[in-house]
């Protein structure tokens, strides 16, 4: 059930990253007073593996496999916007108000990318499922 | 009869495709991952070449499983191909693998 599982890892880091944008795009209006402002985050993922890496090959390099994982969430590190405001309770003495800089372009970009990638997913692991359900056949009469 | 011949070499070809499947689904699981470098499974050049040698040199060949040596982009619609492709010849071997077995089960019950 290797092949499921790795699927799983998938679904499960393609959610998150989905839940960062939702929350990066539900923030773009916020504002803050300078040095309080939200910052847009991104999640950062990546291949985990079981023991080994690279150069080794076969049966035990196929058992190592183990899909993605998230890795970290990070700060995009844009400074924020600075709007001048002077009746915004969150503006500072000279009437400016800080909103955070999200790319609403590339949010969404990324929101795209992120669900082809989960329903390429659940398509990976309706293959295996088909393949474990075929393996369960054998030598069943038909 | 049925042959030991076909019947090792359906095993070690399940064998190989059931790692191909988890590669693939390694692969579509890190399509987000950038400079990731996809997983590939080989082992029907190993089977073809070790075919003449028998059963028992069938019987030892074990899939190749590399990873690619360059950071190419992941082509998500060409892994899934394959990874249906795979889920159908498998699913083609089983169905064989089970018509042999009931071969040999008529051949033992005789056809009651």
């Amino acid at each position: 059930m290797q092949a499921m599982e790795i699927s799983r890892t998938g679904l499960d880091v393609e959610w998150r990253r989905l839940e960062v944008i939702a929350q990066n795009l539900a923030n773009a209006n916020s504002s803050g007073p300078a040095g309080r402002v939200y910052q847009a985050m991104r999640l950062v993922s990546g291949p985990r593996f079981g023991t080994l890496l690279s150069d080794e090959t076969g049966a035990a390099a196929a058992r190592s496999l183990a899909g993605v994982a998230v890795y970290r969430l990070e700060a995009d590190g844009a400074a924020p916007r600075r709007v001048h405001e002077p009746g915004n309770p969150n503006a500072d003495a000279d009437g400016f108000v800080s909103y955070p800089a999200v790319d609403h372009a590339a949010q969404m970009t990324l929101m795209v990318q992120t669900a082809r990638a989960y329903e390429a997913n659940v398509v990976a692991m309706t293959a295996a499922r088909q393949m474990y359900a075929k393996a369960l056949d054998l030598g069943r009469n038909g | 009869m049925m042959d030991p011949m076909s019947t090792a070499l359906v095993l070690r070809a399940l064998d190989g495709l059931s790692a191909r499947s988890v590669a693939t689904a390694h692969n579509v699981a890190n399509a987000g991952t950038p400079g990731y470098r996809p997983v590939r499974v080989s082992f029907e050049r190993m089977l073809a070449a070790a075919a003449p040698g028998g059963p028992d040199a069938v019987a030892v060949v074990r899939p190749r499983l590399e990873q690619s040596r360059l950071a190419e982009p992941l082509r998500l619609d060409l892994e899934l191909a394959t990874a249906s492709g795979t889920a159908a010849r498998y699913s083609a071997l089983v169905e064989l693998l089970g018509r042999q077995m009931q071969l040999h089960g008529l051949s033992i019950m005789g056809n009651k």
